[in-house]
């Protein structure tokens, strides 16, 4: 067989996955929604609670399609869905494709930044402790690898919030945007200084994982033989790691921090409440409260997307530095 | 994960969070503690910015459906950029906005409304009665919060006559007046909730979605123009927005009340009163009874009237207040407290434990097992008190009730349930919930006989004839005034009514004052009693908020 048509066989397969994923997430999500507690008409109303009639409920619940059957109205929604249309939203009255826009942007800037910041300072700090094995250092960065993996997201930006923007007031406490600046005055250097915080929670609680992974794996490496020849040899430091130690350990890493994408939404979604950020994560939290099932059906397709992408990037990553992976895998 | 958050029965559940932050706040006060005097330092620092014409504010959440009348916006203060028919003033009398009489023909049935005609759209179009009758069909249609079910027709005869035409009486028809704000034919459509126009004070120049709202006066306004030129809306969490009051960022903050002992440099705390309430739902029907959704209803012990009327006379309000509220609050003695719709005689004398011993020797309990609970033919006075699981306020105020009415010799079995659980056990068992409205229909929602058992009116299953004949009375009054005799009539009219000299088929506890942390200076008028639900109702009287430069 043919690299193309290996290649070919291998999008084909994975789009396949993807699109029996998204029916199987959409449908679950449904289901769920279904047995969860939250009556959305209550959930609507909200505060009104005891003005609103019976009569102005039934108007309510048919303004919204919520007095259908649950397979009808999942049915309703697949076939808009297949013409493109992914409904509207309950407690944005907007339709859910302009509000997944609108929010994806802000979180995918975010969530990019802590991810290239995670992924190179764990990658660095796991190599680190990998080749200092034992000193202070390593077991410096392990503390904190423990530490850090065991913290809640929240309770980090909370801490992050409280020193940075209100003690030492050098940052924002909060939003994407300075406050009351017409959109035509806000520069880069405003988005990017909103960033910070919120960027820098996510990074620090995602070098843990990574960090100690490649610590682990490079240590299995520097203990194989082919290591201790190289020290024979006299090769020492940053060049024995360089030309011996960096081609094992770069690989395994990669995947990780691809497969790290769920916990980056994950972690995104408790971040961005923290600091008010206006992205996917603060959507999604009100559409799971409120029982906006199109929002959420459309937030919970979107999120399986993403973390998709990342799984089949590192696949393919994978296939195109180590190309053993292919043969073995497509032949 | 403690994030959740209701309109109803508001953020209390986030205690995590908030212990925390309090907890850091903590440290940082020890930090400054070197400072005794920062706050009066602080004054004099501000002194240079007391001039400007713009305000940062972090008031309440995002109304996400965006500021469309039609659809709810506006329903707790002001609009802000339309205006209301009419508008309640600072002692919540009805006062005239766009229009300027109104009349209800003598069966009830017909309103008519004038309005003024100086009024423009801050597009320079004039608006007129048209745009009224629009704005209330549009409401109707729209499946919202808006509840127009009671309302046959709107007519406009010509440009400054409205004619409402109601199915059945209502002389809380008013609240509608008072609230939905006018939208304007001509410019309305899909994009409206993003884009308002109105005839209201200010105009929305840009919302940051999740983010903000800047909002600047209308130059086309009617009325009494606000100091502020230009306004900013930062919708922000309450923990966020105390760590935004604290970094300095904003002028005016709400805060929940684990917050309020945290000093912050120069900024003072203001508690306004509100009717936002909590208070006992008892079942009012012996064990058997069916809920309208087919719940088991009722219950043998609450639905004793000694049982009812000894809870209520035992319980120490001002005690809840100091101890469970940080002070922050009052005594609540009915669902309306202090509103014109109150009856002021059904206030009483609480904290009277030798009071409530002798209602219920009178009525037949007593303590003949000396196990300190009193009996009667068999049934020992011992019943449950649910709450929403997760609201630590309503949890404390359960708690500290049940170990008041310990004393009398009723036992209360506390008990945090969910939402759902409490739905279908709250016709059984009693409840603490939360009500308060500038409405007097919700008075009527929750005591009427005609809503027995329906969803989260009348719970209890209460009903007494002559409470229901005052209340119809009150409905079928041709204006508010008219009314609210007969509102508090049924409250208590000498002989009976729902009030606890009546038949006390609820225990209310305590009205919830409403924090504002607000910059030293920031002069914010004499405010409304504050309805349930925090945040926007502060700014209805912007346009008295000033600068105050003579004192402090």
């Amino acid at each position: 067989m043919t690299g193309r048509n290996g290649w070919a066989r291998f999008v084909g397969f994975k789009m396949l996955r993807l699109v029996s994923l998204l029916v199987g997430v959409s449908v679950l999500s449904f289901i769920l929604m279904q047995f969860s507690p939250v009556d959305p008409i209550e959930a609507y109303i909200g505060g009104d609670m005891i003005r609103v009639s019976a009569e102005q409920r039934s108007l309510i619940e048919e303004r919204w399609g919520l007095n259908e059957s649950p397979t009808e109205r999942l049915l309703t929604w697949g076939q808009a869905l297949i013409q493109g249309d992914l409904g509207t939203s309950m407690i944005y009255r907007q339709p859910v494709a302009d509000i997944i826009q609108e929010r994806f942007m802000n979180s995918v800037t975010l969530m990019a930044v802590a991810w290239l910041l995670s992924g190179i300072f764990g990658f660095a700090l796991g190599v680190v402790a990998a080749m200092r094995r034992d000193s202070k250092l390593d077991r410096l960065i392990c503390w904190y690898c423990y530490t850090l993996a065991s913290t809640p997201v929240f309770w980090i930006a909370l801490l992050l919030l409280m020193v940075f923007g209100v003690w030492l007031g050098w940052l924002p406490v909060g939003l994407g945007v300075p406050a009351g600046m017409s959109a035509d005055q806000v520069t880069w250097g405003d988005r990017v200084i909103h960033m910070i915080l919120p960027a820098l929670t996510l990074s620090l609680t995602g070098v843990a994982s990574i960090a100690l992974h490649t610590r682990q794996k490079l240590t299995d490496v520097l203990e194989s033989d082919y290591i201790l020849f190289a020290r024979a040899r006299g090769e020492r430091g940053f060049q024995l790691f360089r030309r011996h130690g960096f081609r094992h350990v770069v690989l395994p890493a990669i995947t990780l921090q691809f497969a790290s994408f769920s916990e980056l939404f994950g972690g995104a979604v408790l971040a961005e409440q923290v600091f008010s950020y206006p992205g996917l994560g603060q959507a999604t939290v009100q559409a799971g409260l409120r029982g906006d099932v199109p929002l959420l059906l459309g937030l919970v397709m979107c999120s399986a997307i993403f973390v998709f992408t990342g799984n089949m990037v590192a696949d393919i990553l994978y296939r195109l530095i180590d190309p053993r992976m292919n043969e073995e895998l497509m032949s | 994960m403690g994030r959740f958050s209701w309109r109803w029965g508001k953020r209390k559940g986030r205690t995590g969070l908030g212990i925390l932050l309090v907890c850091s706040i903590g440290l940082s006060g020890c930090a400054q503690g070197t400072a005794p005097t920062a706050s009066s330092a602080e004054n004099g620092q501000s002194g240079t910015a007391l001039t400007k014409d713009e305000l940062v504010l972090a008031v309440g959440t995002e109304p996400e459906g965006g500021f469309d009348p039609t659809t709810g916006w506006g329903q707790y203060g002001s609009p802000l950029f339309q205006s209301t028919l009419l508008k309640r003033d600072a002692k919540l009398q009805l006062v005239n906005d766009l229009a300027t009489t109104y009349s209800v023909s003598e069966d009830g049935l017909e309103w008519t409304v004038t309005l003024r005609d100086d009024v423009k759209f801050s597009d320079g179009e004039p608006l007129t009665a048209e745009d009224v009758k629009f704005t209330f069909e549009t409401a109707a249609k729209s499946g919202s919060v808006i509840d127009l079910t009671n309302m046959a027709d709107v007519k406009a005869p010509d440009d400054r006559t409205v004619v409402f035409t109601l199915k059945s009486p209502q002389s809380t028809f008013i609240s509608l007046l008072t609230t939905l704000g006018i939208v304007p034919e001509h410019a309305y459509g899909a994009d409206y909730a993003e884009h308002p126009v109105g005839s209201g004070p200010y105009k929305l120049v840009q919302w940051d979605k999740g983010q903000q709202a800047i909002v600047e006066a209308n130059e086309e306004y009617y009325g009494s123009k606000s100091a502020f030129h230009k306004l900013t809306f930062l919708y922000l969490d309450e923990d966020a927005a105390f760590a935004a009051a604290q970094a300095g960022t904003v002028d005016i903050a709400a805060i929940p009340a684990a917050f309020s002992k945290q000093q912050v440099n120069g900024m003072t705390l203001e508690a306004v009163k509100t009717v936002d309430n909590r208070g006992i739902m008892f079942p009012m029907q012996p064990t058997g009874a069916k809920s309208g959704d087919g719940f088991p209803a009722g219950n043998d012990v609450t639905s004793d009237l000694a049982i009812r009327q000894a809870v209520n006379v035992v319980i120490d309000r001002k005690a809840l207040v100091e101890g469970v509220l940080e002070g922050y609050g009052r005594p609540a003695y009915s669902v309306s407290d202090d509103l014109p719709w109150s009856n002021a005689e059904a206030v009483f004398m609480d904290a009277s434990l030798e009071e409530a011993k002798q209602i219920l020797a009178a009525g037949g309990w007593v303590d003949a097992d000396g196990d300190g609970i009193v009996e009667k033919n068999g049934v020992k006075a011992e019943f449950n008190l649910l709450y929403f699981a997760g609201d630590l306020t309503r949890q404390s105020l359960a708690l500290a009730t049940a170990d008041m009415v310990a004393q009398a010799g009723i036992k209360i079995n506390v008990e945090g349930k969910s939402r759902e659980e409490t739905k279908k056990m709250a016709y059984s068992n009693a409840v603490l919930f939360g009500w308060g409205s500038h409405d007097p229909l919700e008075t009527y929602n929750l005591y009427s006989s005609t809503h027995k058992g329906e969803g989260y009116y009348n719970v209890g299953l209460y009903s007494n004839p002559v409470v229901d004949s005052w209340m119809d009375k009150a409905l079928q009054a041709t204006s508010e005034e008219e009314a609210l005799p007969f509102w508090q009539k049924a409250e208590w009219d000498g002989t009976t009514g729902f009030s606890y000299q009546g038949d006390a088929p609820w225990a209310w506890l305590v009205n919830i004052d409403h924090l504002y942390l607000v910059t030293n200076g920031l002069n914010i008028g004499e405010q409304q009693i504050h309805p349930h639900g925090h945040g926007w109702p502060v700014t209805t009287n912007l346009e008295e908020w000033s600068w105050d430069n003579s004192t402090k």
